[in-house]
């Protein structure tokens, strides 16, 4: 009777922050009892389609306990049933959309499967809809492919097609430029194609902000009514909790509250899980409590989502506000910001000495974390270049005679303070005094010594540090230095990029002079940063989806399995940007603009741009701008052959600031010399401001074959200059691809480090500049509203070390 | 071969309860809020680990049978066993109805035989308590007793059960079913281990064997059968009466941790997901001292009561005291103390009943036991 088979596209991974560490999106809580997946899968049993196919990404143990035999929605049957089919390939796990390769790999189930119609929809997708209604619009409408979209135009990423016509993709994925059914429905100009709007509230949760509201939307009646209906109920897998019970100080208003949860206190306008405890005196307002969370007395939580059993201490505030919501980690212990000592060693520190992103961090981080009441003090070596600049502010503190290698070092500490922030520096002539930071033959001898002198100071810095935050792998000796020295100080190491490692040979193994023995420092070399890996009480990197790219050997390389080790404790915290970067008080732009301004801004700046430059004048022409490294890790491999056949489109022009690799440079001298109204080519170390460049033009490229978090998109972002970038690390957690239903998103992402795919996204970005104006601005607009702040990056740290602090 | 199977005696009207099992057995009668009565023996059995169960059903016994259904909800649902229902069937020309509870057991026996278990377990479906059969099994193996009795020492309502009097080492010397004056405060829970064989010869070579209290137990004393004692020491309640169906959902709301029905530890209480939402309280609702189940929406005050599921409690309303079952409708402004209101009821505006003494109020006798208040 039933025509219709289902596949659930679990592969997006969202960006839930903590909330998908144990979890896939589709096991994510919601309404207090339910899981996201139990929505599609109520609507297949309400439609009694009994053949359903998910597709998951990596981790779907959550997924599958959830799901079990099926028998909750009727799905375990004889004939057809319900089908878990995992990737086969595990290092193509980055999609956002389950791929015609990814179905190429379990094709037999699509050949087996005997209905004639497919529905494709995601298992993060809250609705409550009767397939069959969009079964029988889909072919009243003689289409070949139909979209659901929201009552808001939302995509909601469900498509009705014909199996034949679904296997023809499927069969010919490597032949075709369609990743998926999303590219086929913009994209596609052979098929017949219509978008069907649903009248019935519906959410697509990607994000832990998604999730926050699609619960207190439960909370308006006409959602609740039609999200929960007698006529088509939600089924669950069932649990046992005893009824919920209120006590005698209860106060509630507003609120949803599941079986098993024991109210004491106040609760307003928020959604309880089951078997959660609100104790006396205590207030949730605005939050979702998810299952077994506990408020203990007299504690504050607002705007939060506490994950599964959160327990949040006696008196304790947590305040998270509507835009950044506070979001706990399943089992996390929540206390009030008590003041931490925080020591962060780096090798290099803004603004003292910089020669990249990493300096940039550890100088922001340090200042917010005396913003947000903590002791924060950074320790470097002091090089020839610092003691030059600031000879007349360092204070000189207290000097050491430090045994190394079976030798005597003169080493000397001085600091330097800023507003609350302490600044120290370790002088050792032998070691420090020279011209460039890195690249001589000792420096593993250098650094390893730099490891040691900072313990040997600890105790003559202003505050004993609670934490020791070590960065990259030039300070990642400390946690075995303090093992051996039986000191015990919780440790994080944070990786900025993974390339960069620190191996040397058993010479130096020999000066560090080990009592113990580590069976990951091999007879004939030491890895300083694997020994950091392995020592560190936590490890994280600098964006979620580099951390979850690490994972696999493609990135990580020789250190894939002791990241793997240590998974449990690895997180993601993105970089945030420094306020100052703005363009409303950019005065080297010939405009300065926000929002108010911006469009007639970009044109002048534009014009500048072209005239600065050499370029045809004129402000229809579309820029491509690039500020970056020109070597192979941002991805000049694809961006060569792409702006070859790109900028046949005389429309197009490319400007590119920038150094590196000769064997690029020339390419791009080639392409300049070829196209020459339409390329500028600036390839020297220059020193002048590059933001001209993200002020005047129109798209920002960053298509780089790897980025743990990358600093040029965000700045475009900031900019108004929509970011053309690859789904990859800390891009990836940027940048949300435009969606032209919706109008949400602000850049452009595609998958594959390819340039056909790459030259398909330059020019779809190109068409909806020039022939769809509105939504061009909507993605300036969205891209100027995007918000990374050092502030949000600081407390995710902070949170971080607390948890190191109180072993979690 | 199992060593030990179950049959669960649903029996008949519970005519002490009134309207509430107009419709339904007793063991469907709703309890706690989220629970029904037959939760509490089922989820015992699952927690013993018992895997065949016989429910012999007579009286309405539809809204039961859906209720368990495979039994998967208690993890009852075996291969090899799980639960089976066993209601009255033709014989040649006569309906068998069960005459007792003895005779029910009787109609049925080949179904245990099937089994050829050693030992029977012989349940009421109607009890409130925890308990795990298997130690009574074990304590009845080693002195090697033909039937156990499970039994409880009471202190009031003495008289409504079977007086157990017992020799010096546990064994059962005699039993009288709901005397006038009872000799002993230790009563029968109604709860009997039975040697398959003892069953047997007891049912089939006397006749008239109707009641396990009036007829097989004291048949078996004369029979000088070993009968062991097997006292029980937690909570236990035989939910018979309204007053004592309301005492039951006030002892668990008085007690935060009553039967620690929220652990999933130490014999879980499983019932049946009724994929209901989770109850909502709207913005002039209030509740202070209470239980309230999926599926309902709070816009009145509720103050020590008990709501069951799909409860709409309207805005101006008070309830206090109650007991709500489920499906039950509250309009505006409703006042409602020491009430049981029966499921499916709706009150309309304005309708008062507070009272003194517990007072069930039914589609029925709505008016007359409360009144609409301009």
């Amino acid at each position: 009777m039933n025509d219709l088979f289902v596949i659930i596209d679990a592969t997006n991974h969202g960006s839930f922050s903590h909330l998908t560490r144990h979890r896939v999106p589709g096991a994510m809580p919601y309404a207090a009892k339910f899981r996201l997946i139990d929505f599609t899968l109520s609507n297949c049993k309400n439609s009694k389609i009994f053949n359903v196919a998910i597709f998951p990404y990596g981790n779907y143990r959550s997924l599958s306990d959830q799901i079990g035999s099926g028998s909750r929605w009727d799905l375990n049957r004889r004939r057809d049933g319900i089908f878990i089919l995992p990737p086969k390939v595990i290092s193509s796990t980055f999609d956002n959309e389950v791929s015609f390769q990814r179905m190429y790999e379990h094709i037999e189930y699509f050949n087996r499967s005997s209905q004639e119609y497919a529905i494709v929809t995601p298992a993060n997708l809250i609705m409550n809809y009767d397939y069959n209604l969009l079964l029988n619009d889909h072919i009243d409408a003689k289409v070949d492919i139909s979209a659901v979209i929201a009552e808001d135009n939302e995509r909601l990423k469900t498509y009705i097609i014909k199996k034949s016509k679904l296997l023809e993709f499927i069969n010919h994925y490597d032949q075709i430029q369609f990743r998926n059914l999303t590219d086929v429905f913009d994209f596609s100009t052979s098929l017949i194609k219509q978008t069907i709007k649903i009248n019935v509230p519906s959410f697509l949760i990607n994000s832990a902000k998604d999730l926050f509201h699609a619960n207190m939307q439960l909370l308006v009646k006409s959602v609740r009514d039609t999200v929960f209906n007698d006529e088509r109920p939600i089924f669950s897998k069932e649990t046992m909790s005893a009824t919920t019970r209120y006590g005698k100080e209860a106060n509630i208003k507003n609120s949803i509250v599941a079986s098993g949860a024991i109210i004491d206190g106040e609760v307003i306008n928020s959604v309880i899980g089951r078997k959660a405890r609100i104790e006396k005196g205590a207030k949730v307002v605005n939050s979702v409590i998810m299952n077994h969370g506990l408020v203990e007395e007299g504690a504050f939580v607002q705007y939060s989502i506490l994950d599964k059993e959160t327990k949040v201490l006696k008196d304790s505030q947590v305040l998270g506000d509507v835009d950044k919501l506070f979001v706990s980690e399943k089992k996390q212990i929540v206390t009030s910001e008590k003041s931490l000592s925080i020591l962060q060693v780096s090798a290099e520190v803004n603004p003292f000495i910089k020669t990249g992103g990493l300096a940039d961090v550890v100088g922001a981080n340090a200042e917010e974390y005396s913003k947000l009441g903590n002791k924060s003090q950074v320790i470097l070596p002091l090089y020839p270049k610092i003691k030059d600049k600031y000879k007349l502010l360092l204070k000189h503190i207290c000097d050491k005679t430090i045994n190394f290698a079976n030798e005597d070092y003169k080493a000397a500490l001085y600091s330097l303070s800023n507003t609350n922030t302490v600044y120290y520096f370790i002088e050792t002539y032998q070691f420090f005094e020279r011209d460039k930071l890195y690249g001589y033959e000792d420096d593993g001898l250098r650094f390893a010594f730099f490891a040691l002198a900072v313990i040997e100071f600890l105790e003559s810095l202003e505050a004993y540090p609670s934490i020791i935050h070590i960065h990259d792998w030039h300070a990642s000796l400390i946690p075995l230095l303090l093992k051996e020295k039986g000191i015990d100080i919780k440790t994080l190491l944070t990786i900025h990029n993974i390339e960069y490692q620190g191996k040397f040979n058993n010479d130096l193994i020999n000066v560090l002079n080990l009592q113990n023995s580590y069976s990951f420092i091999r007879p004939n070399y030491i890895n300083f940063l694997e020994t950091g890996i392995h020592l560190a009480d936590k490890l994280s990197t600098v964006s979620e989806t580099y951390k979850d790219e690490l994972s696999y050997e493609f990135y990580s390389k020789n250190l894939v399995e002791a990241i793997n080790r240590r998974s449990r404790d690895f997180y993601g915290i993105l970089n945030g940007i420094d306020k100052e970067i703005n363009p409303k008080n950019d005065l080297e732009i010939k405009m300065p603009y926000d929002l108010v301004n911006v469009f007639k801004a970009k044109d002048v700046n534009k014009l500048d741009l072209q005239e600065r430059l050499g370029l045809t004048i004129d402000k229809d022409k579309f820029v491509i701008g690039m500020v970056t490294r020109i070597v192979e890790q941002k991805g000049f491999d694809i961006i060569i052959p792409s702006m070859e056949e790109v900028l046949k489109n005389q429309e197009i022009q490319f400007v590119i600031l920038g150094t590196g690799d000769e064997k690029y440079l020339q390419d791009i001298q080639d392409l300049a010399k070829k196209y020459p109204d339409q390329v500028s080519a600036n390839l020297t170390y220059d020193a002048t401001n590059p933001n001209y460049i993200y002020a005047g033009a129109d798209l920002f490229l960053m298509p780089s074959r790897y980025e743990p978090c990358g600093l040029g998109q965000m700045i475009a972002l900031k900019y108004g200059t929509v970011p053309l970038v690859r789904q990859t690390g800390g891009l990836n957690d940027t940048v949300e691809h435009f969606d032209l239903s919706s109008k949400r998103g602000n850049g452009f992402k595609f998958y594959n480090f390819d340039s056909r795919d790459l030259v398909f996204q330059i020019k779809h970005a190109f068409a909806i500049y020039m022939e769809s104006s509105p939504d061009w601005k909507q993605l300036i607009i969205n891209a100027m509203n995007s918000r990374f702040t050092i502030r949000d990056s600081a407390q995710k740290y902070i949170e971080l070390y607390e948890k190191i602090i109180q072993n979690q | 071969m199992k060593k030990i199977i179950s049959m669960i005696l649903v029996g008949g009207k519970g005519t002490r309860l009134g309207d509430i099992t107009n419709d339904k057995a007793k063991p469907a009668v709703s309890y706690g809020g989220k629970y029904r009565l037959i939760d509490f023996t089922l989820s015992n059995l699952s927690n013993s680990n018992i895997d065949v169960c016989g429910i012999i059903t007579q009286y309405e016994p539809q809204e039961l049978i859906n209720y368990i259904g495979n039994g998967s909800s208690w993890d009852l649902d075996y291969v090899d066993g799980g639960i089976r229902f066993l209601t009255p069937f033709l014989k040649k020309d006569n309906v068998l109805w069960q005459k007792g509870t003895g005779h029910a057991v009787k109609q049925f026996f080949d179904f245990i035989k099937n089994y050829q278990a050693e030992y029977v377990l012989i349940l009421p479906g109607d009890h409130i308590y925890k308990m795990d059969y298997l130690p009574m099994l074990k304590e009845m193996e080693k002195v090697n007793s033909d039937i156990t009795i499970a039994s409880k020492k009471l202190s009031e309502d003495i008289n409504r059960f079977g007086i157990i009097e017992t020799d010096e080492n546990n064994f059962v010397k005699s039993f009288k079913e709901k005397p006038n004056n009872p000799t002993s405060n230790l009563v029968s829970m109604g709860i009997y281990i039975f040697k398959t064989k003892v069953l047997e010869e007891l049912l089939f070579t006397q006749e008239d064997m109707y009641d396990f209290g009036n007829d097989i137990i004291p048949q078996a004393l004369k029979n000088n059968k070993k009968i062991l004692n097997y006292e029980f020491k937690s909570y236990w309640r035989d939910v018979g009466t309204i007053e004592s169906l309301y005492n039951a959902n006030m002892d668990l709301l008085n007690d935060n941790n009553f039967l620690e029905l929220n652990s999933s530890k130490n014999l879980p209480v499983f019932s049946r997901s009724l994929n209901l939402e989770p109850h909502v309280i709207l913005n002039n609702g209030d509740a202070k001292n209470c239980v309230i189940a999926d599926g309902c929406q709070i816009d009145g005050e509720i103050n020590h009561s008990v709501i069951a599921y799909k409860v709409i409690v309207k805005k101006g309303s008070s309830i206090k005291d109650s007991c709500i079952l489920s499906n039950v409708i509250i309009n505006e402004n409703v006042k409602l103390e020491k009430t049981i209101v029966n499921e499916n009821v709706i009150l309309p505006k304005n309708y008062v009943s507070e009272n003194e003494k517990i007072t069930l109020i039914t589609e029925n006798n709505l008016y007359e036991v409360g009144e609409i208040n301009e």
